[in-house]
């Protein structure tokens, strides 16, 4: 398992249980948590009064910033599955963020997928904002008359998806920047994180077959582009920058955006996944070390029956002591 | 093996060979006990022996502090970054947990060594002396190519996922 992918497997698995359930006329009475990455937690339960009837609510981490990173979240939201018959937004359940209704009667296979997709749709509406604008800035710089000959950059929208990590986007006439503020709680990650990070900075320029993926930076120092919003928080020498350059050829159509946006999302788990495998893997590895030292130790004890005709057994064949 | 491993593994071996020359001996201050000389504080000048420090160079030592009827061989494995350290650090504690299956060893090593072993007159009774000190040049050598490889391997790990994850944007 290399990738993480961006579908969430347990509630795609039990959509299709609970309208597999539905068609042969025996809906299920469900009431399941479902938890995602990043403190996303997922409902899904019968609505009170249809059992064919699901909701299917979400809590995430990020909704307060995402909602504030401009106009149109909850119309962004809805037309994600306004092509779906049988899915409809309602009032949000109570504990949770936003809630969709799903009418098991008319639900599609790809419906459900989309559905499985809900976090991503949700993290996805910054950089939609931030595709929209970019693709403002970059004709105003093409029609001479309206461009002022300095480089338009766009605003930053943040979005905090843990307690102290960002995600920061911020479009220019030319690129689109995202800036990842991660932080390593333990010592033994962050010397790893550092390896790890590092390799990401250096892999474009040593392969040439991926040549045309973004540029990656690190820094320990907030970049230029992040700094306005950082300098209200105190700095913190634990706090790393990861900044992603997105050029053009990577969100020309809205199935590249798609596919760019799932990949940032789920960066900082693929990335931290991988830091836990690798101290897995050299567990397993020392647990394999440690028995072949002890075998080199027992290779060391002295032979007990070594001396062969001197013990003398008693008839049961214990061995006399004397 | 490298050129200047050689002649530090020899130094060791035969120092080891020099101090494992262990006797049973009860402890003259509490009646009808035994320890080993080198870990109790000792007001019998005679119970211990002088220490052999050998050393490759100031990251790699190894101290042999001999007495009557123990010797305590505390080893300083190469950290030359600060990944090293953190696999050095992980690896030893690793085995510390583990001392009971490992006999000899010491469970906290001492101050400014990587790990510590303790052998006693027991352990010199019940095992061949000579396979002993074996298992010893073993595992220093072994410890050292451990942490290269692990090294290498999570460097290569690294290199790999980096390259899988930046490969998907690649369109």
């Amino acid at each position: 398992m290399l990738h993480l992918k961006p579908e969430n497997l347990l509630v795609q698995k039990t959509l299709t249980e609970a309208w597999n359930a539905n068609e042969s006329g025996t809906p299920l009475t469900l009431d399941r948590v479902i938890s995602d990455f990043d403190y996303t937690t997922l409902h899904l339960s019968n609505s009170p009064e249809n059992k064919a009837v699901l909701w299917l609510s979400i809590k995430t981490k990020a909704w307060q910033s995402v909602l504030k990173c401009g106009e149109g979240f909850l119309e962004h939201l809805e037309s994600k599955y306004s092509a779906f018959p049988g899915i409809a937004p309602v009032g949000p359940e109570q504990g949770y963020d936003y809630t969709l209704t799903v009418d098991l009667g008319q639900l599609q296979p790809d419906a459900i997928v989309q559905l499985s997709l809900l976090k991503i749709h949700v993290m996805s509406f910054a950089f939609q904002l931030a595709f929209h604008e970019f693709s403002k800035l970059s004709q105003q710089t093409q029609d001479p008359a309206s461009f002022s000959g300095s480089n338009d950059t766009g605003i930053v929208r943040q979005l905090q998806y843990r307690d102290d990590e960002n995600i920061f986007v911020k479009p220019s006439n030319d690129r689109i920047t995202v800036i990842f503020e991660t932080f390593f709680q333990d010592e033994t990650d962050k010397v790893f994180g550092k390896v790890f990070l590092q390799e990401f900075v250096d892999a474009r320029k040593r392969n040439r077959s991926i040549q045309s993926a973004p540029q990656v930076l690190f820094s320990h120092e907030p970049p230029l582009e992040a700094a306005s919003l950082m300098s209200a928080r105190k700095a913190d020498k634990n706090r790393r920058f990861i900044t992603f350059v997105l050029f053009p050829r990577h969100f020309q159509t809205p199935e590249l955006q798609f596919s760019t946006v799932c990949h940032l999302v789920l960066f900082r788990n693929y990335f931290h996944y991988h830091i836990k495998c690798s101290k897995a893997f050299m567990h397993s590895r020392m647990r394999y070390r440690v028995d072949s030292f002890i075998k080199v130790l027992n290779r060391a004890k002295l032979d007990e029956t070594d001396d062969g005709e001197q013990t003398r057994r008693t008839i049961t064949g214990r061995k006399l002591v004397y | 093996m490298s050129q200047s491993l050689r002649p530090y593994l020899t130094a060791v071996r035969y120092s080891l060979q020099a101090a494992l020359n262990l006797t049973n001996f009860s402890s003259q201050v509490v009646e009808r006990h035994n320890r080993p000389e080198v870990e109790v504080p000792n007001t019998s000048a005679e119970l211990l022996l002088q220490p052999m420090n050998v050393s490759r160079n100031e990251h790699e030592q190894v101290l042999i502090e001999p007495s009557v009827n123990s010797v305590r061989v505390s080893i300083k494995v190469k950290q030359a970054d600060e990944i090293e350290q953190i696999l050095v650090h992980k690896f030893t504690r690793f085995l510390e947990q583990r001392a009971e299956s490992f006999y000899v060893l010491r469970r906290v090593p001492i101050e400014g060594f990587s790990i510590s072993f303790l052998i006693t007159n027991k352990h010199t009774e019940t095992m061949n002396t000579e396979k002993l000190v074996d298992f010893i040049i073993d595992f220093m050598e072994e410890v050292d190519k451990e942490i290269s490889e692990m090294k290498l391997f999570l460097n290569a790990r690294a290199r790999f996922v980096a390259e899988a994850y930046l490969g998907e944007f690649v369109y």
